[in-house]
């Protein structure tokens, strides 16, 4: 490579590593907003879920709303993937595509129907590019998702419920833990009796035990007002509502914190390729020169 | 006579609004008002949109205009779980104004039976309540 080459490849890698460096710095500026937000729904979001538990433990016998019911065949899963709207992310969107996959592929050989729903525009397209159909695509808010968006992507994973289109529904979401590392969260929400409300997983382990506990020989004596069934009719909706609010919650901060992960290592990365070149290109420079004292010292050699 | 003190917290999407210990709590279940003192049996309520008050002690009371939510008592402790809790001095009465008129406008015009109807009164019955917490303190 000549000279002038690798001048022009260490100007537009400086210009590349400007770009990577700004988006960086937006993303964790985001991300520190987004952590925020997460940090003070998670404890609700958590409460709303023992609460259900609570309620939906004490109702065992009185199954009539059709939110509540178990559908007697398993016939079509409905999966939510919550992606983001732009790339740039490292594997953030696509580990939660591979995840919805080979989701699907296990439904799908033990002769279920899947339906796919998808916020973001990675996933819609990603999952649109791959031949899939797509019964929900929620778009254009998942830098800084609202609670009337989880509202609409709930209301319309319910009314699939209800009516017997689908007769499971899962959810799956990058779960923030830090700007590093993002795990894949795969979540059952409906039915309730199978919801991941009921085996639990997450942080607040011990006070679950304990909470359980209570429940479980305090059952006929907490007082409930009006009745569980009431209760649970605008509870259940509420949990779902939650608990999808709660994914596009995490899903943001992962999102941000990924992309700032992604991009400083981008930097990083253009930092080495740019030192390289200049390595390469001072070479260059010095056999120039060397060429041309040598085609002097001949020339003068030559006249004597 | 000081009564004995429960801890309280409160809870919103938006993080958490109080944590204390109080004497009485008092709010507005689905199916009536209600007061909660320490030692309560266990009760699981839903709530509706109406002035919370929570009596640290006879003269100190802490109030709130509260939204729908949940009230849990266990193990005497009191969790609430609301979608608003905001302090009177921090509402707007013009404002609620405003959009109370802009759920009772939808309400009329919102077909029978609909979401839209169902999610308009909600917001009238909610924006009532938080008018009725800001003109100042109840008469009751």
């Amino acid at each position: 490579m000549s000279q002038r080459d690798v001048k022009n490849r260490i100007s537009s890698v400086k210009n590349i590593q400007k770009i990577t460096r700004a988006m960086e710095m937006v993303a964790a500026a985001r991300l520190r907003r987004a952590e925020q937000r997460i940090e003070h729904l998670r404890p609700y979001a958590e409460a709303i879920r023992r609460m259900t538990r609570t309620a939906a433990g004490a109702a065992e016998n009185i199954p009539h709303l059709p939110i509540l019911k178990e559908h007697a065949t398993q016939e079509s899963v409905g999966l939510l993937l919550v992606t983001g709207d732009r790339g740039l992310a490292g594997a953030f969107n696509s580990q939660i595509i591979r995840a919805g996959l080979r989701a699907a592929t296990e439904y799908e050989a033990a002769g279920q129907k899947v339906h796919f729903s998808a916020t973001g525009r990675r996933g819609v397209s990603s999952l649109t590019f791959r031949g899939r159909e797509l019964e929900g695509r929620y778009v254009g808010f998942t830098d800084r998702p609202a609670f009337a968006d989880a509202r609409q992507i709930a209301e319309d994973l319910m009314v699939a419920y209800v009516d017997q289109k689908v007769d499971r529904v899962e959810i799956f979401y990058n779960g923030y833990i830090s700007p590093l590392s993002q795990v894949v969260r795969r979540e059952t929400l409906l039915p309730l009796q199978q919801a991941s409300i009921l085996g639990d997983d997450d942080l607040d382990v011990v006070e679950d035990a304990s909470d359980s506990a209570t429940v479980n020989h305090a059952r006929s004596l907490v007082e409930y007002e009006p009745d569980p069934e009431e209760i649970l009719k605008r509870l259940v909706p509420d949990y779902v509502e939650i608990s999808v609010y709660r994914a596009l919650l995490e899903s943001t901060a992962s999102e941000h914190g990924a992309r700032m992960t992604a991009m400083r290592s981008a930097s990083e990365n253009a930092g080495e390729i740019i030192e390289d070149l200049t390595l390469e290109m001072n070479r260059a420079r010095q056999a120039e020169i060397t060429q041309e004292i040598m085609e002097v010292v001949a020339g003068a050699e030559a006249l004597t | 006579m000081a009564r004995n003190r429960f801890p309280v917290e409160i809870l919103t999407p938006e993080g958490e609004v109080y944590k204390g210990e109080v004497e009485m709590l008092s709010t507005k279940t689905s199916v009536g008002s209600i007061g909660i003192l320490a030692n309560h049996a266990p009760l699981l309520a839903m709530l509706d949109p109406t002035e919370l008050r929570l009596y640290e002690s006879d003269t100190e009371i802490v109030r709130f205009a509260q939204g729908e939510g949940y009230l849990q008592v266990s193990d005497n402790k009191a969790l609430m779980l609301v979608e608003d809790a905001i302090r009177p001095d921090a509402l707007d009465v013009e404002n609620l104004r405003e959009r109370l008129d802009e759920a009772a406008r939808t309400l009329e015009q919102a077909q029978d039976g609909s979401a839209e109807q169902a999610k308009a009164r909600r917001d009238k019955r909610r924006w009532e309540a938080f008018l009725k917490v800001a003109e100042g303190p109840a008469s009751s």
